[in-house]
């Protein structure tokens, strides 16, 4: 499981082979476990942050996600593709924000607008849990 | 003044230091003289050297802090002015004045905390303004009054906590957007919308506000084009009595709900939307509300008479006793929680002709529908597996025209369509069919004008795979493949094919009949698939075509003979991200190409693969010069081996005319007059005056014979005649053989006497003709002659072209050596070893 959460974040928060002028952020941090990520976005920076380092993907978690648009969000689609040992063990991808169908408040948000979220971040919109 | 001559002083700097404007700002040039990017650059003013004829700029995110006023006026082309995140805490009177084209302008995230009240004069065009995150308090001192061109206001995320609109709302005539989603408005109250009562245009977004209180009769005989307030009411007893209080509003589109990372309702009461019996509705759409009620005569009771309904993301999984919907035409049902298809009886949806049933990842079985007049079915992004499809009895609705199962699981189409004739669109993209390959699955659609079969499995073996489609417009069939991945004549029937999608089709080959039905064709995409050759001469049949794609395959050049079959209607064409071989045997090709560029890809370059020097260099870069510097080289060696050989040809063939030339002509034989004196038979005489006279005293150059029949004097003695005549005065003696000559006694007693006196003089070489062959035995009587012969070079006589070319040649040599000014040493050269008489 260790290897697997290891994985799992080197390849989604680290993006290997992403050569960004952002720094490296730390998401959240305890004695076992570090969370490192960095935007690849050449205008975007991006601050988030998870309360507790302990269980990344339980249930219901806690975040903090913090930004000042650079982009229009018009679409936003998440896409984690996840790989063990050279293979891939998952890919997902989930529309955030559609053009006709704006689920989050985010979504149609300009260039210039801050957005901020601190709350529950549930499985229903993002189903990581399931994967374990 | 002084103001005024720092300005000209500030614009004579800038002009002098560029002289060509677009090369030297430091803003991103997006369209020359047009549109510039200047964001995130740290200016603290409005940079001096964007063009006057600027239409669009970009200057969010500068420390630009305050605007002195006439800012912008030297840009007056201006229509799109973007000032996100400047720091502005203050905008001076005036600050826009001279922007008499500006349509837009954006004030996002800016400190706002002054305002001047001529802040927005000088703006006659102005339709959008965004002052979204300003600050704002309240609209009663905004002062944008005057600006009655408005069309769109953005007012979001803001503090305005009332949402009484100021009276100058009512000069706002064509309003259009009224934006105050995340505000701080509590309460609506009576006369709060007075301004826009009589704006039917307008669309009023109250997203996000606290909405605590909306006084009943606040929207009495307001009519707006939409209304929207998601996540507006923080629990269903306020909501229940807000929608109560909007009494008396007759609105074109409410929307209603949450957002997902938004206030959560606990409850959602069949009652809930009972206010909206008194509320006139076009369109309703509920987004993401929590807990609803699934009994739909409880809920809906008071929307029948809506024209469309979207229920967007709601937790139902079937909808029961629907009331009667006499208007409903189009109906939507978007990411809520059925696993089969809810009821729709067609008593309840009598007008309905627009079904959409999309989102539903647990939706697995499709139930039959009978809804007669339905035209449009969206059952797309669904997880349907369809045992036996399609045909009147799937889908009982015969004036069906738009067919939509994209995004499905698995669809088996064994049925062709029948019944379903009325069919103008069919999308099933991105679904796994089956058995469509093995029959001509389509035949019944023979007013179909859209297919998309793109990514469904599809395996081409079967020819007639698209018979009876013969109004078919646009085919999409990206994703499938083909047998032996060539692409054969399967579009035989399709005569009114527009455009053509085949790529990511792992296509090798496309056989040259394959486009010959095509004469429509307009649009052709043949991408990302594995082409090594593309000859143009396949598009021959293509009168119309005017966007071809061919781009990510194997293509090393196309064919350049057949270039000019594109050239003729196209528009565009996109061959990057193929490994071109750039060597001049496609120079052709690549000269098109540079030709040729308006009709390419300007995002995707193309480039080189081979040759390695070249790789990923622009085939634009290629060089067609090192090729005629390569044909030249060729050209001029080619001609060079040709003058060589000319040369040498007119060398051999006026050698003589060239030894004359080169100094020898004025050299006799000193003394002699004759170059040579003919021994010989008078039986030879014929010969001697046909041949040897004439070819070498007429000939090149000219020998001067001592002939006795010509040049011995009469009355002197013949053997006087012979030496005096003969032997002195030649330098030369020619003895010609033949029988005749053995047998002569004269012949012989010139012979003799040209040895002695050869021997003598050591001077004359004696050269000898065989003419004819004589005998050995008769040449024996002769000793001498037949010793010499034996060891000495002699001419032989030979009635044929070559024979008598070579004679001559050396006949004429053997003559020529003796006219050195050492007459001595050339004898001595033809006749290596001296006879010596014995």
């Amino acid at each position: 499981m260790k290897i697997f959460m290891a994985a799992f974040f080197a390849s989604v928060l680290l993006c290997p082979g992403c050569s960004s002028k952002w720094t490296t952020h730390t998401a959240c941090k305890n004695d076992k476990l570090e969370l490192l990520y960095q935007s690849c976005d050449p205008l975007q920076d991006l601050g988030f942050s998870m309360d507790h380092c302990n269980n990344p993907i339980s249930k219901n978690l806690k975040i903090r996600f913090g930004v000042i648009l650079r982009h229009d969000i018009q679409e936003l689609f998440l896409d984690i593709n996840l790989f063990s040992m050279g293979k891939s063990i998952l890919s997902y991808s989930y529309p955030v924000c559609e053009v006709d169908f704006p689920k989050f408040s985010f979504c149609g948000k300009k260039k210039g607008e801050k957005i901020y979220y601190a709350g529950d971040i549930n499985n229903q919109a993002f189903p990581i849990g399931k994967v374990s | 003044m002084v103001p005024w001559m720092v300005m000209a002083l500030i614009m004579a700097t800038t002009f002098f230091s560029c002289p060509d404007p677009g090369s030297c700002h430091s803003c991103l040039e997006v369209f020359p003289s047009i549109e510039y990017q200047c964001m995130d650059q740290n200016f603290s003013k409005v940079p001096m050297d964007i063009p006057a004829s600027t239409q669009k700029l970009d200057l969010s995110f500068n420390p630009l802090r305050s605007l002195a006023p006439r800012s912008f006026s030297r840009i007056t082309e201006l229509r799109i002015l973007d000032l996100s995140r400047c720091d502005i805490q203050k905008i001076e009177d005036d600050t826009y004045e001279g922007l008499h084209n500006l349509s837009t302008l954006i004030l996002t995230g800016n400190p706002i905390q002054s305002l001047g009240i001529r802040a927005f004069y000088g703006l006659p065009k102005l339709q959008k303004l965004v002052v979204v995150e300003t600050n704002l308090m309240s609209l009663e001192d905004f002062p944008i009054g005057h600006i009655i061109t408005l069309q769109e206001l953005h007012l979001g995320h803001n503090s305005i906590s009332s949402l009484q609109l100021p009276s100058y709302f009512a000069s706002f005539s064509s309003m259009k957007h009224l934006d105050l989603h995340l505000n701080q408005i509590k309460n609506i109250s009576d006369g709060d919308l007075e301004p826009v009562k009589l704006n039917p245009n307008l669309t009023l977004d109250l997203s996000e506000n606290p909405i605590q209180y909306i006084h009943p009769g606040a929207f009495k005989g307001i009519h707006l084009s939409g209304l929207k307030l998601r996540s507006s009411f923080h629990n269903s007893t306020i909501m229940e009595a807000c929608i109560k209080g909007m009494t008396g509003l007759k609105v074109g589109k409410l929307v209603l709900g949450n957002y997902k990372n938004d206030i959560q309702m606990t409850s959602f009461e069949s009652s809930i939307l009972d206010g909206l019996c008194e509320v006139d509705i076009g369109e309703f759409r509920m987004v993401q509300p929590s807990q609803f009620p699934s009994d739909g005569n409880g809920v809906f009771k008071c929307l029948v008479n809506v024209s469309v309904l979207f229920l967007v993301n709601t937790d139902i999984d079937q909808l029961t006793n629907l009331p009667i919907f006499p208007k409903l035409f189009s109906l939507s049902l978007t990411d809520c929680n059925f696993d089969i298809m809810p009821d729709l009886p067609s008593i309840s949806l009598p007008s309905l002709k627009e079904l959409k049933v999309t989102h539903h990842k647990d939706l697995t079985t499709l139930s039959d529908l009978a809804l007669p007049n339905l035209q449009i079915l969206d059952l797309s992004k669904n997880s349907l597996n369809v045992l036996s499809c399609c045909s009147d009895k799937t889908f009982n609705t015969p004036n069906l025209k738009y067919l939509n199962l994209s995004y499905n699981a698995h669809i088996s189409l064994s049925k062709n369509f029948m019944g379903l004739e009325n069919l103008e669109s069919l999308d099933l993209q991105h679904t796994i069919l089956k058995d469509h390959d093995k029959y001509p699955a389509f035949y019944s659609l023979i007013n179909l004008r859209y297919l998309d079969i793109s990514y469904t499995n599809t395996h081409v073996k079967f020819k007639n795979i698209f018979t009876g489609m013969s109004n078919l417009k646009h085919l999409k069939m990206a994703g499938s493949s083909f047998q032996d991945n060539i692409l054969h004549d399967i579009f035989k029937n399709l005569t009114k094919l527009v455009s053509l999608n085949i790529s990511y089709c792992q296509l090798e080959r496309v056989s040259q009949e394959t486009m010959s039905p095509l004469h429509q064709l307009q649009v052709l995409d043949l991408s990302h698939n594995k082409l090594q050759t593309f000859d143009p001469f396949i598009c021959m049949p293509l009168l119309n075509l005017q966007v071809l794609n061919c781009s990510s395959n194997s293509i090393t050049a196309l064919n350049g003979e057949n270039l000019q079959e594109l050239s003729r209607t196209l528009i565009s064409i996109d061959l990057s991200d193929n490994p071109f071989d750039c060597v001049c045997d496609h120079q052709i090709f690549f000269q098109w190409v540079k030709e040729h560029t308006h009709l390419l890809n300007r995002s995707k370059p193309m480039t080189c693969q081979t040759p390695s020097h070249m790789k990923d260099i622009s085939v634009q870069l290629f060089d067609d010069s090192t090729c005629h510097m390569k044909k030249t080289v060729i050209a001029v060696s080619l001609l060079g081996i040709i003058v060589i050989l000319l040369v040498l040809a007119l060398v051999y063939k006026f050698y003589f005319h060239l030894m004359l030339l080169a100094g020898c002509k004025n050299i006799g034989g000193g003394e002699s007059i004759y170059d040579a004196f003919v021994i010989y038979s008078s039986q030879d005489e014929d010969w001697v005056r046909k041949e040897l006279v004439k070819n070498l005293e007429e000939g090149v150059p000219s020998f001067q014979l001592c002939l006795h029949y010509r040049d011995f004097i009469p009355g002197v003695a013949i053997a006087a005649n012979i030496i005096q005549e003969g032997f002195h005065k030649s330098r030369k003696v020619i003895v010609v053989i033949s029988e005749h000559f053995i047998q002569s006694r004269w012949c012989k007693f010139e012979y003799e006497i040209a040895q002695t006196w050869q021997f003598l003089s050591s001077q004359a070489g004696i050269i000898f003709i065989i003419l004819q062959k004589v005998e050995k035995s008769l040449l024996r009587q002769q000793m001498e002659l037949y010793r010499l012969l034996n060891r000495n070079t002699y001419l032989e006589w030979e009635d044929t072209n070559l024979g008598r070319h070579v004679f001559w040649r050396r006949l004429r040599k053997a003559l020529l050596d003796g006219r050195t000014k050492n007459p001595k040493g050339a004898a001595e050269e033809e006749f290596s070893q001296p006879v010596s008489p014995t």
